[in-house]
């Protein structure tokens, strides 16, 4: 990417989403109620909740094509209500739906949305050389998109919310609909996206992959924030009792009342479904893993692993949000 | 089957019913119906049989109706299912092409039937008034019955055969043109070309070609039921038949097509050459929105000289034809050669102008690209403008020509229209175009008829206030001495009609426009 749009001051400062006391409502149906959240510059942040609950609402009005009933929303210092071509040249959108000239071949949609953005041609030329290599879709670019695959228009669509060199990418369920391979491949696009130094806040229901791929995550429900923070602090499940997960390569019958035994450990359990190796060891507040782990070596025991525990993100968003549709 | 075939057309017909938009559309078209007949009623006091004349009037109103009907609303029949998505699965439901075509389409007859039904009164009133017998009033409307299948068919077989409303409605309406058009052409020809130039044979199939559109056509068969001794004739014509018998004919082929039709395009227009596309597309201009809507009007500047090529190839017809039958006229182009050929270029420009803007806001909807573009550091009035701009390229070639026919021929056009003419006709084509625009925006299939029907309703008061201004300005001028009050009454009626007619209809756009793009 060698086009550099936007003004890159303040840049690490500055947060490049800024969102406070956001409410938005429409036909009588408050969509958002009071949301405040931010997101830092260079992070790969992840937007999640049920259907319904707003999230589209929310990028919308990020990516100014929704004024906001109430409350302040910036990108980069600028605000979306008073400032909104200047955010829109620093903002890439992908909309949840294919919205594509499908009449078009790859090279003429790229080129088109880099003329609307004012690139010049030769500069034209070397950006969609440039995206289209980062999606690896070089070898299709003269290819009609009505042609092309789901996975492969994803990614073009991808491309195209990139010609203009965006600080930020606002991605709306982008990989809805793609095989694993496709989604993968996404993913790995996303972090190469992430080292060159792009904020993305994306918006998905694959939870395992945003757990994975994601540094910061906000959870949204029936229109308000239940969390905003780094993923570890949603993750980490050690506050009262640090919980590990411990693997031993042979374990006789009263292996659980030994390590219950330790002055350590609150409690030990065997999970479901395991061999009789695996245990889940409780240890009491204001225990480290390093003591632990130093009486385990008294009693001499095979350990092949050991573990911190850590909640699924399902369990998170499933703690956090409340059941049913909303009405 | 026959499930499947319940199943769509009930379908079809609750989506109907609980849209408000095809409502309106329908009262829309309703009204116009009620107006013409209106009209026609007071137009046949006085007259000899005035229950005759006034039921002729509402057959050739019925006509145009179902001619329209078809091309706007029997082509979504299938598109619409290509567009959304929903055909393959339709097919993986065990769905057969059969059931697919006849449930989509019978709900559409249904609607159309019941469109017509609301004439029914006024027929018993043509009876009242005398002239016209039972027998000639069957015969008519199983010959209309005969012209909508027909159309019908026409139009689902375009359905079938292409992949948008748009590309379904434009072939659908150019067969339909070439039909109605094929009679003249080859007729005037014939008499315009020398004896013995062309080939017994060949004269003797277009004669035929000639006979069977005769035999086909729906007018020529009113204009024979509906005269004084036609009262005599058998209730079902010849043209009853063969109407029938091309419309099944026309759905059989869209049955049997379907599979193959309805797969989705892997290659361009232009084959599997990348340089020939890149060649004949270019490059994006500094006016993006301008060069995409310009390719995809034109296809692209080599498909642009092709098209002036064309129309230059169209005057040069009308010169030759003028050749042959005036040699040494010394004019390449005079009289009523001159006329026609310069009638024949308006009508392709208000066409081409009329398609332009039914789809070019229209298409962005349908592809769901209306945030794309909002997302873009263009103002809606950009996007807008650069859009018209757009229009008038893809137009140039036929204006072009246009004016050269007007300059080499003045004189014999200015025999056939005057200055006054020329503007009611410039007002109405701005009309029509800005409110296809608009109706685009709003309904997915009745754009164009229902624009058309509102320009001719306001048409009927638009000619006194465009020549009142002109009076007016005429007077302004000869008070003052001043050689310029026609365009001063040019300048006067285009003014007024932008400030209290289109400039309200722009606003309107560009409000419905910003509400699309937030709810895309």
């Amino acid at each position: 990417m060698s086009t550099s749009v936007g003004n890159p001051v303040n840049r690490e400062t500055v947060p490049a989403i800024s969102v406070s006391d956001l409410s938005h409502s429409f036909k009588g149906h408050q969509a958002l109620s009071q949301v405040s959240f931010c997101v830092m510059p260079q992070t790969l942040h992840g937007f999640v909740g049920p259907n319904g609950a707003g999230k589209t609402t929310t990028l919308k009005v990020i990516c100014t094509l929704l004024k906001p009933s109430w409350g302040e929303v910036s990108v980069f210092g600028s605000s979306v209500r008073n400032d909104a071509v200047n955010v829109r040249r620093r903002i890439g959108f992908m909309p949840d739906h294919f919205s594509m000239y499908r009449q078009m071949t790859v090279f003429e949609y790229l080129d088109f949305f880099a003329a609307a953005y004012g690139l010049p041609v030769a500069q034209r030329d070397q950006v969609i050389h440039d995206v289209l290599t980062l999606t690896d879709m070089e070898g299709r670019k003269d290819d009609l998109i009505s042609g092309l695959s789901r996975g492969m228009q994803q990614r073009v669509s991808l491309a195209r919310v990139l010609v203009h060199d965006p600080d930020l990418l606002l991605l709306d369920e982008p990989a809805s609909g793609l095989d694993p391979r496709a989604r993968i491949e996404l993913m790995e696009i996303l972090r190469e996206l992430r080292r060159m130094g792009k904020t993305i806040f994306i918006s998905s229901h694959i939870l395992s992959e945003l757990a994975e791929l994601c540094d910061s995550v906000t959870i949204i429900d029936r229109g308000q924030i239940r969390f905003s923070g780094p993923m570890d602090a949603l993750l980490d499940n050690s506050q009262d009792h640090p919980t590990y997960n411990l693997r031993l390569a042979e374990a006789s019958e009263d292996i659980i009342s030994l390590i219950k035994g330790l002055p350590e450990v609150a409690q030990v359990e065997e999970p479901e479904f395991t061999t009789g190796k695996d245990f889940v060891v409780q240890l009491k507040p204001d225990t480290s893993a390093n003591q632990f782990l130093a009486s385990m070596l008294t009693l001499n025991l095979p350990i092949v692993s050991f573990s911190q525990q850590r909640r699924h993100l399902n369990q998170a968003f499933m703690d956090l949000t409340t059941r049913g549709v909303r009405t | 089957m026959i499930t499947g075939t319940l199943t769509l057309f009930q379908w079809s017909l609750r989506t109907d019913v609980r849209s408000i938009w095809p409502h309106i559309v329908r009262a829309g078209f309703a009204a116009f119906m009620l107006f013409s007949i209106f009209a026609a009623y007071a137009d046949v006091f006085g007259t000899m049989g005035p229950g005759l004349r006034f039921f002729q009037s509402i057959c050739f109103l019925n006509v145009v109706l179902i001619s329209v009907s078809g091309i706007s609303y029997f082509v979504s029949a299938v598109t619409e299912e290509k567009e959304s998505g929903n055909l393959a699965l339709l097919r993986l439901a065990g769905v057969t092409p059969l059931a697919i075509v006849l449930g989509k389409s019978t709900s559409r007859l249904v609607s159309s039937l019941m469109l017509l039904m609301i004439q029914l009164p006024f027929t018993f009133l043509a009876i009242t008034l005398g002239g016209v017998t039972w027998q000639q009033i069957i015969s008519s409307y199983l010959a209309l019955a005969a012209w909508m299948v027909f159309v019908a068919n026409l139009a689902l077989f375009s359905s079938v055969r292409c992949n948008s409303p748009g590309r379904a409605a434009g072939l659908a309406g150019a067969i339909l043109v070439l039909f109605f058009t094929v009679q003249p052409i080859i007729v005037n020809g014939l008499a315009a070309i020398p004896a013995g130039w062309l080939p017994p044979s060949v004269v003797t199939f277009l004669n035929s070609v000639v006979n069977l559109q005769v035999k086909m056509s729906v007018m020529d068969s009113l204009a024979r039921i509906l005269t004084v001794s036609g009262a005599g004739q058998g209730l079902l014509s010849f043209q009853f038949w063969l109407n029938i018998l091309a419309g099944i004919v026309l759905f059989s082929v869209s049955v049997m097509m379907f599979d193959y039709w309805s797969r989705p395009s892997q290659t361009s227009d232009f084959g599997t050459s990348a340089t020939a596309r890149r060649f004949t597309v270019g490059r994006c201009w500094r006016l993006p929105l301008m060069w995409k809507e310009f390719l995809f009007f034109t296809g692209g500047r080599l498909f642009f000289i092709v098209k002036f090529l064309a129309y230059g190839a169209t005057v040069g017809v009308f010169m030759y034809l003028q050749n042959a039958s005036q040699p040494w006229s010394g004019y390449w182009l005079t009289g009523d050669y001159a006329w026609a050929c310069f009638l024949t270029l308006a009508a392709a420009l208000t066409l081409e102008t009329l398609m332009y803007s039914s789809g070019a806001i229209f298409t962005e909807i349908r592809q769901s690209t209306l945030a794309s573009l909002a997302m873009l550091p263009l103002g809606t009035s950009r996007i807008l403008l650069e859009k018209v701009l757009a229009c008038v390229v893809a137009a140039l070639p036929v204006v072009i020509w246009l004016m050269v026919v007007y300059l080499s021929a003045s004189e014999s056009i200015d025999r056939h229209c005057s200055a006054t003419m020329v503007v009611s006709c410039l007002i109405v084509l701005l009309l029509s175009s800005h409110l296809t625009v608009l109706l685009s925006l709003y309904t997915r299939w009745a754009a164009l008829p229902l624009a058309l029907l509102l320009t001719f309703a306001s048409f009927m008061c638009c000619p006194m206030l465009i020549l009142a201004s002109f009076s007016l300005t005429d007077v302004i001028a000869r008070s003052h001495n001043w050689q310029i009050s026609l365009l001063l009454g040019s300048l006067l009626n285009l003014v007024w009609t932008w400030l209290f007619v289109l400039l309200p209809i722009e606003i309107e756009i560009v409000k419905r426009w910003d509400r699309l793009s937030q709810e895309s």
